[in-house]
């Protein structure tokens, strides 16, 4: 094996350089929001109580409250971008946003594709049913030909097919709370989504209308996720989630909004 | 870009998209004739001088043809169970397509029938033709001809507006496109291969059109 001639090598240095040199030096995600002075924010439209418009018409929710302090961190201000949950990774990949604020499961397929932060908090899918219909544990929503609600493209989707292997899964796209109806209405006899969703949604039904099983299907870690080309903003989120469950404020948020339902009475 | 797209992904989600293709295909079929039985009905109804047979042809014209399909779709699946009609959801997406293209059917039918010269009637009925004589021999046979564009547009519609029964879980073509998105992250090389498949019903029915029209060289103006 001969040995490369020191002048060429240094040739091609020097052009690799060179090319390298056409595309803009800094152009990392945190200089674009600090230039455009917008941090854009893609939510679910409906995906209580994370991210959803209140009684009032107001867009609230723990995602809410936690990307504005971002923002406010940040220095600048923020644009929230609505999406049905599966048009939500097509968002951030795109470039329409430049992070993804969702109640969303970092699963090995999704980290094929963008960045996930670290976990802000880990909850778990529940199986629900109408109270009353006879479907009042997971045994009963296991029979054969059991129709199970779940969202489209969710984890729940897995889940409910690995744990409901003879049942007929409907995907329904656009909420939890259709989930909720299509249980409601007897379109479906159960229903599998995340418990936080299930215990936030069932809030704007009568008492009493779902019995939730009180068998957690999984133990997921929830969090946002960023592009694989924005490390700077995906170290920058990283260090904001260390920082607020450091000083109380992350807590404060999730007993608010996740682990409790006192955010009910004012919205 | 198009030729960044990941053909492996789409070729190995053949199976679904062929599986949705075959659906949307049944659906649309379905629907459609279902639409052709409302619509001529709705029409025949909607032409009666009395007022007592024409009322519910034109409120459900009417009503079909201000509200949009999704509001229809959703109405049927989740309003119907509320007053204690459960249906599949395969039916009621077939129900909704054929409810709502029946009433633009019926409206096509009606502008050809309408389009026959008044003159014509009058000539029928002074020959001595009974309704039903006039209506067979003098004025469908010309009144089809100018709506055989007009239903093949309106078919191709349906198939296309069978995309929304995705929404209340039936697996069809766009659903079928939508698992790529969700399970591979290529929204992308499922929309393309959605919308081959939907470019391949297109010609579909277009051949068909053609091949029905130039069998039965209808009578009338060209």
């Amino acid at each position: 094996m001969h040995k490369l001639n020191p002048f060429v090598l240094t040739a091609l240095l020097a052009v690799m350089t060179q090319a390298g040199g056409a595309t803009p030096v800094a152009a990392g995600t945190l200089d674009d929001i600090l230039a455009r002075g917008e941090l854009r924010v893609a939510v679910q439209t409906q995906g209580p109580p994370f991210s959803f418009m209140d009684k009032n018409g107001t867009r609230t929710g723990s995602a809410i409250d936690l990307t504005t302090l971002m923002a406010a961190e940040m220095g600048v201000k923020i644009v929230y971008l609505d999406f049905d949950w599966d048009g939500l990774l097509p968002a951030l990949m795109s470039g329409k946003a430049d992070i993804l604020a969702a109640d969303m499961t970092p699963t090995l397929a999704r980290a094929t594709k963008v960045a996930f932060t670290k976990p802000f908090i880990y909850v778990g899918a529940v199986a629900f049913a109408k109270a009353g219909t006879g479907f009042d544990s997971i045994a009963a929503c296991k029979a054969p030909g059991t129709k199970i609600a779940v969202l489209f493209g969710s984890t729940g989707e897995k889940i409910a097919a690995a744990v409901f292997p003879e049942a007929e899964i409907k995907s329904y796209k656009g909420g939890g709370t259709l989930l909720l109806d299509a249980v409601n209405t007897g379109q479906t006899n159960c229903g599998v989504n995340d418990s936080s969703a299930v215990a936030a949604q069932s809030a704007a039904y009568d008492a009493d209308t779902f019995t939730v099983m009180p068998e957690m299907l999984s133990k997921e870690p929830l969090a946002y996720a960023v592009r694989y080309d924005s490390m700077d903003l995906l170290s920058w989120a990283n260090l904001f989630i260390d920082t607020t469950a450091l000083d109380g404020r992350l807590q404060a948020n999730l007993d608010y909004w996740v682990n409790s339902d006192a955010w009910q009475a004012a919205h | 870009m198009l030729l960044n797209l990941n053909t492996r992904v789409m070729l190995e989600f053949l199976p679904e998209i062929w599986q949705g293709f075959l659906a949307t295909l049944m659906l649309s079929a379905a629907g459609f004739a279902g639409a052709m039985v409302l619509g001529v009905i709705a029409c025949g109804l909607s032409i009666q001088p009395a007022r007592l047979l024409r009322a519910p042809a034109v409120v459900y014209i009417d009503a079909v043809r201000a509200t949009p399909l999704l509001a229809q779709l959703y109405f049927l699946y989740f309003g119907l169970p509320r007053l204690g009609i459960l249906l599949p959801e395969m039916l009621i997406g077939v129900i909704a397509l054929s409810l709502n293209s029946g009433a633009y059917i019926a409206e096509i039918i009606r502008s050809g029938i309408l389009s026959i010269q008044r003159g014509q009637v009058e000539a029928s009925i002074s020959s001595g033709m009974t309704y039903l004589q006039r209506m067979r021999l003098i004025i469908l046979p010309q009144a089809l001809r100018p709506t055989i564009s007009p239903l093949i547009g309106q078919a191709i519609v349906l198939v296309k507006d069978s995309s929304l029964l995705s929404l209340i879980s039936v697996v069809e073509l766009t659903r079928a496109g939508q698992r790529i998105a969700v399970e591979r992250f290529m929204p992308v090389e499922g929309l393309v291969a959605t919308a081959l498949a939907y470019l391949v019903l297109y010609y579909l029915l277009k051949l068909l059109a053609g091949l029905w029209s130039r069998q039965n060289r209808l009578p009338g103006r060209a």
